[in-house]
């Protein structure tokens, strides 16, 4: 009897053990430690408060385990006036010095993160909830990492030195087990998209993209995606890309394969002499929508639904100078817009210079969008 | 406790008033109130930390924070930046030492900034970083490519500094000039990141490809952004910080002149190799009809041994690269190697081994993608 007890607690023990065990478990594949981040570029958050952090420099994606993993329904309204000066305030500089890279929100926690880069060309990442804005410590942490550089170059360290070739990470999201990487050589004329199943293994799926960009009356092969995001049309999922000059292009993800080609179908054309920096997808009431930043025309929106009912493809020029074709948008009255990401279910938020220099990083409900 | 800080404080303003009076080049060194009013007293001498020429924390003498508890000083200790109505924390580490406690900001210090630091809301010291006397200014080493004569449809230029350069600032300093006279607008493709070589010290500017391409609407609505048969200058202009904050000093001006485009991809079958003697370390000369990237050709090119392993060497551009010279490190053996080229080397105007830049891909006139290109050499 007493064997059994002790055996009992024991096994009791064991499988407390193992629930308190599984649930402090890091995500498969992570180590702790420091990584080697050497520049971030580029911010998107995963699942359970996982930070990917892109790297231009190492050409490689960090996961980071941030542990914030507090959920909040709804985040508070966020209204920052000249958050250059108070993050160089606490960074102990001018804001001339100090470059906001990237904004993210965790969806879980709804904090929001920030890249910063400073005037030595490092980058820290902060965390901004309401007035205060804290470090983020990258030492000893929880991550993971996969190298986004080309075997060729790799191949190529023939004792001349190290190679000259960086693959910059213009983007970056996660979707659905899988993190999206848009990147830039240095070097040649190319543009590279790549998918990543997450926890990070060694298989890629890498993929060159081709568009036919309406607005430049020619194939365009190797057009650099500017921003992107993913969607499901129609149920099936698609690539929302879009490139300098504003043509909204749609590529079937499952048809990224490494190696391949995939040709995508221009739906939209929003005007040349435009690059668009930022997309999101936000619901109103029933609707989802995408919301578009760009750099000299305003924050467009466009309804998912007018996207799944739009099959056309867009194949020729467009004819007149700066105008639009394709599937109908609507430009939000707010310019200069920089970067914009969800902050909740009905609230986006907004980093923008205002038209008497300030930059301010607010939130919206969503009337405003 | 209280006391012991009105004392200090005294003393401090006293400092701070001769400060103000300091010669210059006192203030060099750190701070100081002390060393200005003459007063040996190490302890009340907030010290700057040095690192590789920038100012990475500073030592907050123990005769000011010894009595604080060691739980309060990240509360009762502030560095903020002077002239602040806020008096905004800096974020950082402090950390306790035998001279008292460091304060490690999470970015060096600016120069040229003052910055205040305060126990208990005391101001105890003031502390203007100097500018780093930099006896090695960063100053424009090359641009890629050398040549004076490009063609209309040039896809890149790259430029080479001496050191480290800070990101995000191009635009701002690079200008281009037509004929002498006017500033050509749009030019380059506005980048972020802007796509530097890992140590930051070689910058790839993009010409606006949508304005090389024939027939795309940026080109239709403003034009090639260089038109054949001008002059251009490119001005890399004074101004432009390094990662350490010393700015190039001078001007730099690249004159070039604009020639006919180039719409024929680089052909591996037409390089004419001139090849060295066995058990030497002449160089193999390639001639490659005319100039190639530079970047890529030092990345793109490789000669490897009769096994198949990489030959191991220097490699020289030569005559505005179009001459490329790899000699090795170890004497040629008598045999057969094999240049290789990845697919991925361009001309000046983005034609590539694969296919041109600037094409109608509905017409098909690629070829087959390769991502290695060979030619066999023979070693006598």
């Amino acid at each position: 009897m007493r064997k059994l007890y002790y055996a009992l607690a024991i096994g009791l023990t064991a499988l407390l053990l193992t629930a308190s065990t599984h649930r402090n478990a890091p995500p498969t594949g992570f180590v702790n430690g420091t990584p080697a981040i050497q520049t971030i570029s580029s911010l998107a958050f995963g699942p359970d408060g996982i930070i990917f952090i892109g790297d231009s420099k190492s050409a490689s994606v960090f996961a980071v385990d941030t542990k914030d993993k507090t959920n909040l329904d709804k985040a508070a309204a966020v209204d920052i006036k000249n958050v250059d000066q108070k993050i160089a305030a606490v960074l102990g500089t001018e804001p001339k010095n100090i470059n906001i890279l990237d904004v993210a929100v965790n969806p879980v926690s709804k904090k929001i993160y920030c890249a910063v880069q400073t005037a030595d060309n490092s980058t820290v990442l902060l965390t901004i909830e309401g007035d205060k804005i804290s470090p983020v410590s990258l030492k000893d942490v929880s991550y993971s990492s996969v190298s986004i550089n080309n075997a060729p170059a790799e191949d190529a360290k023939d004792q001349r030195g190290r190679p000259l070739r960086v693959s910059s990470v213009t983007d970056l999201s996660y979707s659905d087990g899988k993190v999206y990487v848009s990147g830039l050589s240095n070097q040649e004329f190319s543009s590279t998209f790549r998918s990543i199943p997450f926890p990070f293994v060694n298989k890629q799926d890498q993929a060159s993209l081709e568009i036919y960009h309406a607005a430049h009356g020619r194939y365009e092969t190797y057009a650099p995606i500017r921003t992107f995001t993913t969607a499901q049309l129609n149920g099936k999922k698609y690539l929302v890309a879009s490139f300098t000059c504003t043509p909204l292009v749609l590529f079937p993800l499952d048809e990224l394969k490494a190696g391949t080609h995939v040709k995508g179908r221009t739906v939209g054309e929003f005007g040349a002499g435009n690059s668009p920096l930022d997309i999101i997808t936000m619901k109103k009431g029933d609707e989802s929508i995408l919301l578009m930043a760009n750099s000299s025309r305003p924050v467009m929106r466009v309804k998912y639904k007018n996207l799944e009912t739009y099959e056309g493809s867009l194949t020729e020029p467009v004819a007149e100078s700066y105008a639009t074709a394709g599937v109908s948008f609507v430009t939000l009255p707010m310019t200069n817009v920089l970067q914009i990401d969800r902050l909740d279910d009905s609230q986006v938020l907004v980093l923008q210079r205002k038209a008497n220099g300030d930059l301010d990083l607010w939130s919206s409900g969503d009337r405003w969008f | 406790m209280v006391l012991n800080f009105k004392r200090i404080r005294l003393e401090i303003h006293k400092g701070l008033i001769l400060f103000f009076t300091c010669p210059v080049w006192m203030l060099a060194a750190s701070i100081l109130f002390q060393a200005c009013s003459g007063q040996k007293e190490k302890s009340t001498t907030v010290d700057i930390i040095w690192e590789n020429e920038r100012a990475t924390g500073l030592i907050v003498p123990s005769a000011y924070v010894n009595e604080v508890p060691s739980d309060s000083i990240t509360n009762l200790l502030r560095v903020y930046l002077s002239g602040t109505e806020s008096r905004t924390a800096i974020l950082g580490d402090y950390q306790p030492s035998d001279d008292g406690v460091i304060f490690r900001p999470l970015i060096p210090f600016t120069s040229g900034l003052t910055y205040e630091v305060s126990v208990a809301g005391e101001i105890i010291g003031k502390i203007q970083i100097p500018h780093s006397d930099h006896k090695d200014l960063p100053e424009l080493a090359e641009i890629f490519p050398s040549q004076d004569t490009l063609p209309e449809n040039l896809l890149k230029f790259y430029v080479r500094f001496s050191h480290p350069m800070r990101e995000g600032q191009a635009l701002r300093y690079v200008t281009l000039l037509k004929n002498g006279i006017d500033t050509v607008q749009g030019t380059f493709l506005d980048l972020q990141p802007e796509l530097w070589n890992e140590d930051y010290t070689i910058l790839t500017l993009w010409l606006d490809p949508g304005r090389i391409k024939r027939d795309l609407q940026p080109n239709q609505a403003l034009g090639v952004p260089l038109e054949s048969s001008t002059s251009y200058t490119l001005i890399i202009r004074s101004g432009w910080p390094d990662t350490r904050g010393a700015v190039i000093s001078d001007d730099f001006r690249k004159e070039f002149f604009v020639g006919a485009r180039d719409s024929i991809s680089p052909d591996i079958k037409k390089w004419v190799l001139k090849t060295p003697r066995k058990n030497t370390t002449e160089p193999l000369v390639i001639l490659l009809n005319e100039s190639i990237d530079a970047v890529l050709l030092n990345d793109a090119l490789h000669v490897m041994y009769p096994d198949s392993t990489p030959l191991k060497g220097q490699i020289e551009l030569k005559k505005e690269e179009s001459i490329v010279e790899i000699t090795p490190e170890s004497p040629w053996r008598k045999g057969s190697y094999i240049l290789q080229s990845e697919g991925r080397l361009e001309d000046l105007a983005g034609n590539n081994l694969d296919r041109l830049f600037d094409r109608d891909i509905t017409k098909n006139e690629e070829r087959a993608e390769q991502e290695v290109y060979t030619l066999r050499f023979e070693i006598q």
